[in-house]
């Protein structure tokens, strides 16, 4: 491995977004690709919703008109990648970014190195927003607080379910899948707490989930605080006009994504301090000539085949631009 | 070429868990006091806060027969990890207290001490600043105290001087003091690097152990003290120092210790992302009142920024002591934005909250033979604990002499600096460094907030204190404290846990026995 290699787009991020406009440079006859991801496998969030009998499939795949597990619809997409030159970089994690010259260094299991590219697509994903960036809820560090992604971990990887009588915060599609996947594996009925009056999740979606999960539902909540030992723990809502306690075992914060811009943060690339967000041009470019933005980084909360979908467009902006810097 | 992360150091003194069978590995099991040997301690310190550690590892240079004991179940795990993390310079120190002479000796000491024990601290300076004229009129009183503290430093500062040190200040700013000797430091890694030196010299070190009882042996002449924990284990012991913290009164009851009241003040912060660090400079002080040194905005050693504390009297055992409010990091958040402009807009990663032992009797509370021969009360160690605790330590190595009779002579295999071990810490990164000669997994992220490999992780597992709590593992690489607090690595560090000591993944526990991770059961669909 050479310490230093050029490419002509490399991407950020080897979820669905990010494969997406692997995939999609490919089909637009643009060699040359790198995609870099930080896990040991492709296939990003979706990847880490396993298939398993008794389980709860919970990612909607429009093109099928199907909902499947999110292992199926990633394979599939990465099955996409397979028939490409794309280079793939495995377990790389970009430790510095330099906006100007396009410039990363990175460092895997063989070492440092640094890459360049005429173009560089930051496909980073979101993640679950923490507590404290909520500033609704306040007390207690509790033992067993997780996200919905940890939640996945523990019943797919590990065959352990990880809490008895969940307390949900959050109440959009994520929130749902959660509370289903936790019931589905021998939890009590979760409760779950949302600022809003009705959950975010749509009517359909909730139907959807029905036959796993009806979560006793506490909206309207102003404010949370946390108390407990160890183990249990007991949550006082707080609206206008009520106050109410619910006990748990454990409190899984869902949903609310929050943009991975750190690398544009590092970079000092336009981003909105408090929301996280991109500052965005036109055609998704970011702040920095030839960087790029794709899929769930640009905010907001989209399913995996919306990602790859974008992803795929975005190539063709991107194609357009290396044409553009070539005869300049 | 050696490895990193494979160096072991030697080390002399013995390390217990007393935890239930599985939760961590046998040989690291307490199962009775005889693993502890069979002669009396000639000191037995109870609280390994900050505190108990300094003490520890300043003991470790003499030939005793050292004990340090804590309830929980890593060193430095109450009111020692919650705090402002700052290294005093004790400019603002009532002159003329042991407070002041302790922070005097501590500043001088403390430069060296960092390296020899290889803890992180960053001499940024401090600027105290004036928003109100009350305020402003305080400062050359605080000024002329600071100079009675021999801290000859400190002077005033113009708005105008502010503003070019500090060009996010805010408007409101009338003037300042500067105090050049202000620092911040690791107030995780201060506790661990005492508790390691201590272990390599030959301190015995037993976490999880809860004392229930303490027999008073009454002899006028070498009495022999027994502590008894709760599941009934006896050790001997001439002497016994209660570093107890926020536990001290009731440590003190078990053993007759004269009266002093605890009340902790409970102070809480707003931790901001690393985003938030080109804002400060400096450490920024608030004019402090009778009551607190009030709300200030500080870099961390780690590159964020805190903002904090607030100060209210919490009764002693008020369950709520280390809770925070939402009123509270509001408050501080107001206090923080009048000092500095932007700080609203940047995103708050986490929230935390500690106690301070604050005694209504009085701080450094020190009492020698109280409630028995050779027994030592320690208390109302507040906010310059962290500062003060290797000052305070010879302070009273010198006095037990004196007051307690302990015999001092030099150990001369004792190493005065931290031994270097199979986790290098959380600065020294295995690809950076000077000589790179790295295994596979130091290039494999875990935590990618804060760039963790699972090959650090695994070091830190094996450093002399062998961590094996996720809280342990933490406080020490880092990880999961970035802003994601967890996300990302929460569930895949367990995992390295469980992988490298062999602990099921269902045993794997926050801060110890109790606080498994998981509700220990198969899921049942899956079973």
């Amino acid at each position: 491995m050479s310490n230093k290699e050029h490419f002509k787009v490399a991407i950020i991020g080897g979820g669905p977004a990010g494969i997406g406009v692997a995939v999609g440079l490919a089909k637009q006859g643009v060699n040359s690709v790198v995609l870099i991801e930080r896990r040991t496998q492709l296939g990003g969030t979706p990847q880490g919703y396993r298939k398993k009998s008794g389980s709860v499939p919970t990612f909607i795949e429009w093109t099928r008109a199907r909902i499947v597990f999110g292992e199926e619809l990633a394979q599939r997409i990465i099955q996409r990648l397979t028939n490409t030159n794309t280079k793939i970089k495995l377990c790389t994690h970009v430790t510095k970014v330099f906006p100007l010259e396009k410039k990363l260094s990175l460092l895997s299991p063989k070492g440092l190195q640094e890459i360049t590219a005429d173009a560089i697509v930051l496909a980073a994903g979101a993640r679950e927003q923490t507590p404290s960036e909520k500033g609704w809820l306040a007390g207690t560090r509790t033992v067993r607080t997780g996200f919905t992604r940890h939640i996945n971990s523990w019943l797919d990887n590990h065959n352990l379910l990880p809490v008895r009588k969940p307390l949900i915060i959050g109440s959009d599609l994520i929130a749902y899948s959660a509370a289903a996947k936790l019931r589905a594996a021998g939890s009590k009925e979760p409760v779950m707490i949302n600022q809003r009056k009705r959950p975010v999740a749509s009517l359909f979606e909730r139907l959807f989930f029905r036959r796993w999960t009806r979560p006793d539902w506490r909206g309207g909540t102003s404010t949370i605080n946390l108390s407990g030992d160890f183990t249990m723990i007991n949550a006082n809502t707080e609206d206008k006009t009520n106050s109410e306690d619910s006990g748990g075992d454990a409190i899984i914060y869902s949903g609310n994504l929050v943009p991975n811009t750190e690398l544009a943060l590092m970079a000092e690339m336009a981003v909105e301090s408090q929301s996280r967000k991109l500052k965005l041009f036109k055609g998704q470019s970011m702040s920095s000539p030839g960087w790029f933005a794709a899929g769930n980084v640009l905010g907001g909360f989209h399913g995996a085949q919306w990602c790859y979908f974008n992803g795929k467009r975005l190539a063709k902006t991107l194609k357009q631009y290396l044409t553009k810097k070539v005869t300049a | 070429m050696e490895r990193f992360g494979t160096w072991q150091p030697k080390i002399r003194g013995k390390l217990f868990y007393n935890w239930p069978k599985g939760s961590c590995e046998e040989s690291l099991r307490f199962k009775s006091s005889e693993q502890l040997g069979t002669e009396p301690y000639d000191v037995v310190i109870v609280g390994a806060g900050v505190i108990g550690c300094g003490l520890a590892y300043k003991l470790s240079l003499y030939q005793l027969r050292v004990l340090l004991v804590d309830r929980l179940h890593d060193v430095g795990e109450g009111t020692s990890k919650a705090n402002s993390a700052l290294v005093h310079s004790g400019y603002d120190a009532e002159p003329g207290t042991l407070e002041s002479e302790l922070l005097y000796k501590a500043e001088i000491e403390w430069p060296d001490l960092a390296s020899r024990l290889k803890i992180p601290i960053d001499p940024i300076g401090g600027i105290m600043m004036a928003v109100t004229r009350e305020q402003e009129n305080q400062l050359s009183a605080a000024e002329k105290n600071a100079h009675a503290n021999r801290a000859t430093n400190v002077h005033i500062l113009t708005a105008k001087e502010i503003r070019e040190r500090e060009p996010n200040a805010s408007k409101n700013i009338l003037g300042g003091l500067s105090v050049p000797s202000e620092s911040i430091g690791d107030p995780f890694i201060t506790s661990i690097a005492y508790a390691e030196v201590a272990l390599a010299n030959g301190v015995d070190i037993l976490l999880g152990t809860n004392i229930s009882n303490v027999e008073i042996d009454s002899k006028p002449r070498a009495p022999i003290h027994h502590i008894v924990s709760s599941d009934n284990h006896r050790i001997a012991t001439r002497r016994i120092v209660n570093a107890a913290g926020l536990g001290g009164r009731h440590f003190a009851d078990k053993y007759g210790g004269s009266r002093f009241d605890i009340n902790p003040r409970r102070g809480q912060f707003a931790l901001l992302d690393k985003s938030a660090r080109s804002l400060i400079q400096h450490i920024l002080l608030p004019v402090p009142t009778a009551h607190t040194k009030g709300v200030l905005v500080s870099p961390t050693i780690f590159g964020n920024v805190i903002v904090g504390p607030t100060a209210e009297d919490l009764p002693l055992d008020d369950p709520t002591s280390t809770h925070t409010t939402i009123e509270g990091i509001r408050k501080v958040m107001e206090g923080g934005s009048k000092l500095v402009n932007g700080l609203n807009n940047q995103p708050i990663i986490a929230t935390y909250s500690g106690a301070r032992c604050a005694c209504k009797q009085g701080s450094y509370l020190i009492r020698y033979n109280d409630g028995g021969k050779g027994i030592v009360t320690l208390t109302g160690i507040r906010s310059t604990g962290l500062t003060a605790s290797v000052s305070l330590a010879d302070h009273l190595i010198n006095n037990l002499n004196k007051e307690v009779g302990l015999e001092l002579s030099l150990d001369k295999e004792a190493i005065d600096s931290r031994p270097k071990s199979a986790w290098p810490g959380w600065w020294q990164r295995p690809f950076e460094c000077e000589t790179p000669n790295a295994r596979e997994d130091h290039g494999c992220m875990s935590c990618y907030c804060e760039s963790i490999s699972i090959g650090e992780i695994a070091d830190s597992i094996n450093s002399p204190l062998r961590p094996r709590t996720m809280d342990a593992i933490k406080r020490r690489t880092r990880a999961l404290m970035g802003r994601c607090q967890g996300f990302d690595c929460q569930v895949q560090i367990a995992e390295i846990i469980s992988d490298r000591t062999g602990i099921e993944i269902n045993k794997i526990t926050k801060n110890g026995p109790g606080s498994e991770l998981v509700a220990n059961s198969q899921a049942e669909a899956f079973a």
